[in-house]
């Protein structure tokens, strides 16, 4: 068997009984078990991972680790985390009331993507994606407006350039709050009609997780 | 956020989120035939599109 890690978490109590929780240091690796000949790719295990984040999230916040990191014993686990568990106790204990939201907009202007076919080398088209998804924008009115509805009531926020057809804003919000900013979603909608945008969550530590994002 | 919340969500921003988000952790495959290991792969990402690799490249 092999274990399918989902996220850390700070308590026992925060895993047990949805998923199946293995000792880090002082933290816990969420995980679901599969054969060891079971693909990663495979749908329904896809969204069985999937149903059982979200029911984990339910419980308590946790740093969701990102989908494909398998493990065979707490020791195997431990080794590949160690690096990582401080940051993720500090973050569990700093965060733990919080959740993240995602406010996905659609850009206003960018580069077209680049077509692999026209590269003859590899790293000149990672590079010409690059630019392309860094020149992804909003409009300036619609952004201020997000700002004040969205990023305002949370704890910390990031625009991030994910792609060539979208900018996202990452928050930090409150669990208490998770509904107004919901609200404020309905009100933004109302505000700009014509921009289209996905607000979605509550989700893990995601975002403010991931120290590539800082 | 459960079963409910599921449903209400595009199937594809859910995928998004457990494969395009969180921590990476480093992985390692060996690519074998019948019993001869013939590669050996450390992994940073596992599954992932063309663009979390450039954010992660990065670093």
């Amino acid at each position: 068997m092999k274990s399918v890690a989902i996220g850390a978490h700070l308590l026992r109590d925060d895993v047990e009984p949805l998923a199946s929780a293995t000792v880090v240091g002082d933290l816990f690796l969420s995980a679901v078990e599969v054969a060891d000949d079971q693909p990663l790719g495979d749908r329904e295990l896809l969204l069985r991972v999937a149903d059982v984040r979200a029911r984990l999230l339910d419980v308590a916040t946790f740093v969701a680790i990102r989908y494909g990191f398998t493990f065979t014993s707490a020791a195997d686990a431990h080794a590949r985390c160690a690096a990582h568990l401080a940051r993720w106790q500090r973050l569990l204990t700093e965060h733990r009331s919080r959740v993240e939201m995602t406010l996905k907009v659609a850009a206003a202007s960018a580069l077209p993507r680049p077509d692999r076919r026209e590269f003859t080398s590899g790293a000149d088209y990672l590079r010409a994606l690059h630019a392309a998804t860094q020149s992804a924008s909003v409009d300036p009115a619609f952004r201020e407006q997000a700002e004040r509805l969205i990023a305002s009531p949370s704890a910390r926020h990031r625009w991030i350039h994910r792609d060539e057809r979208s900018v996202e804003l990452a928050a930090l919000i409150d669990r208490e709050r998770v509904d107004d900013v919901l609200r404020a979603g309905e009100e933004l909608r109302r505000a700009a009609p014509a921009v289209p945008f996905l607000l979605s969550g509550p989700w893990p530590l995601e975002v403010f997780a991931d120290d590539s994002d800082e | 956020m459960s079963e409910q919340s599921l449903e209400e969500l595009p199937l594809l921003e859910t995928l998004d989120h457990l494969l395009d988000r969180g921590v990476i952790i480093a992985g390692e495959a060996v690519i074998s035939i019948g019993d001869v290991d013939l590669l050996y792969l450390g992994l940073n990402v596992v599954l992932a599109n063309v663009d979390a690799i450039i954010r992660t490249s990065k670093r």
